[in-house]
């Protein structure tokens, strides 16, 4: 019986671990060059943690939305200008509040751009015009109205605010307590919804096969919408936690345009399908971290910050190349074993 | 036994698909306790009015009613709630989700989905797989447990016995009786008719989108084989029209007395794969149809990947007009004049483009030809489509049409791009009796022209009448050669199982 029931719980264990051999993998890729940046620099520490950590939360942020809107079979091309424009919005309003009016600003924009992301969904799913079309259009619509709402860099937060997603009322040093559960607590919540929930479920769903979701049942709209929803809050998010590091808002059209590419990047990497419908959570945050921490790494070895971007590109080409051959072969190997544990042992 | 008023209805229903009408004012009418047989060859628009009864596709006029009360069913969960379960033709699975996260989309209950399993000797089943790590007969009865599961009045089964073991559909079969002495109703899908005069109430039968008959079916006496005979041959006429019923059997006559007389354009000695397949040969003569026959999985699908091109052989060699030929592709195979019509369909045909295209396809092939318009195309598209009279009515997206026409446009591709050698993996498979009386006729005036053909059929009634010799592989060997025109079912099936015949 409890050879049995151990032999049973072996199976799942091994499946589970073919299941999520990509995951591993880039967490493994996260660990490595963590070790790596720290046998570069001559002290590594608190200070550095702190700084990856809240440097990558737009990023990560941003990433997660993405994830999302992916693996429910769409693409947006707008949530880097959903970031500058909450971006704006909260550098112009918070500037000068109490720490109740600046919290309940960021409140109301990761609601209000959920809405307004909400909108483009239903747009994209009434219309029947492509994802990417649609977002495409959005994002120079968001980016003239983050320009219109603060022409130039400038604005303001409330050191309280900064210090929730730094760790340090100033942006300088603080603990990395703040911006490491600002990462993980957000990426918990939508990895339960995602996983757990039935709406959840309908976005792996419609992601993984439309006509067939339909005739299972599921609600298409509904999942669509509430994907692009959580794409909206997330990039929201994402433009908090910018005002947050950076102290002003900027609303350059360049800084969203990258925001974006590095979002899709981030996804991909973190093994999110873009053909939608498999990847998870877990996967991208890693993935968004390990963009950020580049930057620091490539410095610290002495390489020409102008190379940097060439770098990047290789890197992420290389880890896909190499990724998909190792998961494949990773995957084969945990098939022959559980093969193996059906039919040799006892 | 069919009481008065329908559990549902369907009443003068018209469905169009762009220019093709498939439905052309059906009644339809399901009582309660009664399983409903819904038959016609193949585009006579079954599949249709199930979407339309599932709410897959809304009606363009016409109304359903349940109970008596009429239905407006926009989306697939509308008919759900209104206690219409189905099972599509093809698997309404999510492949990359597991069987459980499957049913908790669909709000199916697992303790009752796990009973109905075991009903179907499937207790075994990990939920926790991956749906696309499953096999296809597998897949059928987790859509069929799952559709039970949400205990419907009504189960629409569209074709589900198609993909199952004989002993599966036989579960199938006796477990529909059961459901029915629950009170349940059901509509049935299939082509296998026996089953139909067997469990079946009653059948409405189409044709071209219109009612032709409704027979009942439940006073057929089961002990009387004599007139269960003559009942399917009724309802095959039914379905045919009685002008067309004589072609399904017309090449008979082209067969007999047609031996092999060509010279030998196709050899295959000592052919192997790994231990999967060993030492196959035989010879292919100008001139001939030879027929191939197995049970599923005996190594014949990788047999045709092998002669065409797609794999390549560990062992032995193919040889063409006296060359060995090594394929490197299946390009390679066509540039030798080795053509395959493979078993899948939907592999074969370019689904979102026009007839006309598909059936050019081959001609681009070379690079010569990439930058100009092949000069005698548009005459060999149109004498290929005459030959084949392909419905050309939904010519604009080959995906419209229907499974028989795709057929045509499958092996009409090389008619236009020229052959020596076809290679055919079960070209029948589904497709209606009309369409297969065209197909054997086809394949009989190509060996007439001097192609030669390799047939492989799941259907043993078809050896007799297209082929010259069989062969029966199991166990990836050659086990047997037959005369076609001598082989019978009981002959050809006792080879396929590994055994001798009998004195």
């Amino acid at each position: 019986m409890t050879v049995a029931t151990s032999r049973q719980g072996l199976k799942i264990w091994i499946r589970e671990l073919g299941r999520n051999g990509w995951i591993l993998g880039i967490w493994l890729l996260l660990i490595m060059l963590v070790v790596w940046y720290g046998s570069l620099i001559p002290s590594f520490g608190n200070f550095q943690i702190t700084s990856i950590s809240k440097n990558s939360l737009p990023l990560v942020y941003l990433a997660i939305g993405q994830a999302i809107i992916v693996i429910a079979g769409g693409i947006d091309l707008s949530l880097g200008s959903l970031l500058i424009l909450a971006n704006a919005l909260a550098a112009r309003h918070m500037d000068e509040q109490g720490l109740g009016m600046v919290l309940g600003i960021g409140l109301a924009l990761i609601l209000g751009l959920g809405f307004l992301n909400a909108l483009v969904g239903w747009i994209i799913h009434v219309s029947g015009v492509p994802d990417i079309v649609v977002t495409l259009a959005t994002s120079y619509i968001w980016s003239g109205l983050a320009l219109w709402i603060l022409p130039s860099p400038g604005g303001g937060t409330a050191p309280e605010f900064r210090w929730l997603f730094t760790g340090s009322p100033s942006g300088i040093g603080g603990t990395y307590v703040m911006p490491l559960s600002m990462m993980l607590i957000p990426a918990a919540m939508v990895f339960f919804m995602s996983r757990r929930s039935h709406l959840g479920l309908s976005m792996y769903a419609i992601g993984s096969d439309r006509a067939t979701s339909r005739l299972a049942g599921v609600n298409i709209r509904k999942a669509k919408i509430a994907s692009y929803a959580i794409g909206g809050g997330m990039a929201a998010l994402a433009g908090l936690a910018t005002i947050a590091i950076t102290g002003t808002g900027d609303p350059r059209f360049s800084v969203g345009a990258m925001a974006t590419l590095n979002s899709i990047a981030a996804v991909v990497l973190g093994g999110v399908a873009l053909a939608g419908g498999s990847g998870s959570v877990p996967g991208v945050v890693p993935a968004g971290v390990i963009l950020i921490m580049l930057n620091p790494i490539l410095s610290a070895m002495g390489i020409n910050p102008n190379n940097v971007q060439i770098i990047q590109g290789v890197m992420i080409a290389g880890v896909m190349m190499i990724g998909t051959h190792g998961t494949e072969a990773g995957q084969n190997l945990m098939k022959r074993l559980r093969f193996k544990v059906t039919h040799h042992y006892g | 036994m069919t009481s008065s008023r329908p559990i549902l209805a369907a009443a003068n229903v018209t469905k169009a698909y762009g220019p093709v009408v498939a439905l052309r004012g059906v009644d339809f009418a399901v009582a309660q306790s009664e399983i409903h047989a819904l038959l016609g060859a193949n585009g006579a628009g079954k599949s249709t009015l199930v979407k339309a009864l599932a709410g897959v596709h809304t009606v363009d006029s016409g109304s359903l009613s349940i109970n008596g009360s009429p239905f407006a069913c926009k989306a697939p969960s509308d008919a759900l709630h209104a206690g219409i379960a189905t099972v599509f033709q093809d698997s309404a699975l999510l492949p990359d989700l597991t069987v459980s996260q499957n049913l908790r989309l669909s709000r199916t209950d697992p303790v009752v989905f796990q009973r109905w399993l075991a009903w179907f000797e499937l207790a075994h089943l990990q939920l926790a797989d991956l749906v696309k790590d499953l096999p296809l007969e597998t897949l059928r009865i987790i859509d069929l447990a799952r559709a039970i599961a949400g205990d419907p009045h009504v189960l629409l089964l569209d074709e589900i016995t198609a993909a199952l073991t004989a002993e599966q559909a036989e579960r199938v079969f006796s477990f529909l009786v059961h459901w029915k002495e629950r009170g349940r109703s059901a509509v049935l899908i299939t082509h296998r008719l026996a089953e139909v005069l067997r469990i079946c109430d009653r059948a409405t039968i189409l044709r071209d989108g219109q009612n032709v008959a409704l027979l009942d079916t439940s006073r057929v006496p089961a002990s009387c084989h004599g007139s269960e005979d003559l009942d399917e041959h009724t309802l095959v006429a039914a379905m045919l029209g009685a002008a067309q019923h004589q072609q399904a059997t017309a090449p008979q006559e082209a067969t007999t007395g047609n031996r092999p007389q060509g010279a030998v354009h196709f050899e295959v000695k000592q052919l192997g794969f790994e231990k999967r397949l060993q030492n196959i040969s035989f010879v292919l003569h100008g001139g001939e149809v030879l027929g191939l026959v197995a049970l599923e999985g005996q190594g014949q699908e990788l047999l045709f990947d092998l002669l065409a091109g797609e794999r390549r052989p560990t062992e032995g060699a193919i040889i063409i007009e006296g060359q060995v030929r090594r394929f490197r592709s299946p390009a390679d195979a066509v540039a030798h004049g080795v053509a395959l019509v493979p078993g899948d369909r939907q592999q074969a045909l370019l689904p979102s483009l026009p007839v006309h295209q598909n059936l050019a396809a081959p001609l681009f092939n070379h690079p010569a030809q990439w930058l100009t318009l092949p000069r005698h195309e548009e005459a060999a598209v149109h004498n290929a489509v005459d030959r084949l009279a392909i419905d050309t009515r939904a010519a604009s997206q080959v995906r419209r049409l229907s499974g028989g026409n795709q057929q045509k446009v499958a092996i009409g591709r090389w008619l236009v791009a020229g052959f020596k050698t076809l290679l055919c993996f079960d070209p029948t498979r589904g497709i209606d009796i009309q369409t297969k009386g065209d197909i054997y006729i086809l394949l009989r005036e190509l060996a007439a022209d001097g192609a030669s053909i390799l047939l492989y059929t799941s259907e043993l009634a078809e050896i007799p009448l297209v082929c010259d010799r069989v062969l029966v592989m199991h166990g990836g060997r050659i086990v047997d050669e037959q005369d076609a025109a001598a082989a019978t079912e009981s002959t050809l099936l006792t080879a396929a199982h590994g055994l001798e015949a009998l004195a």
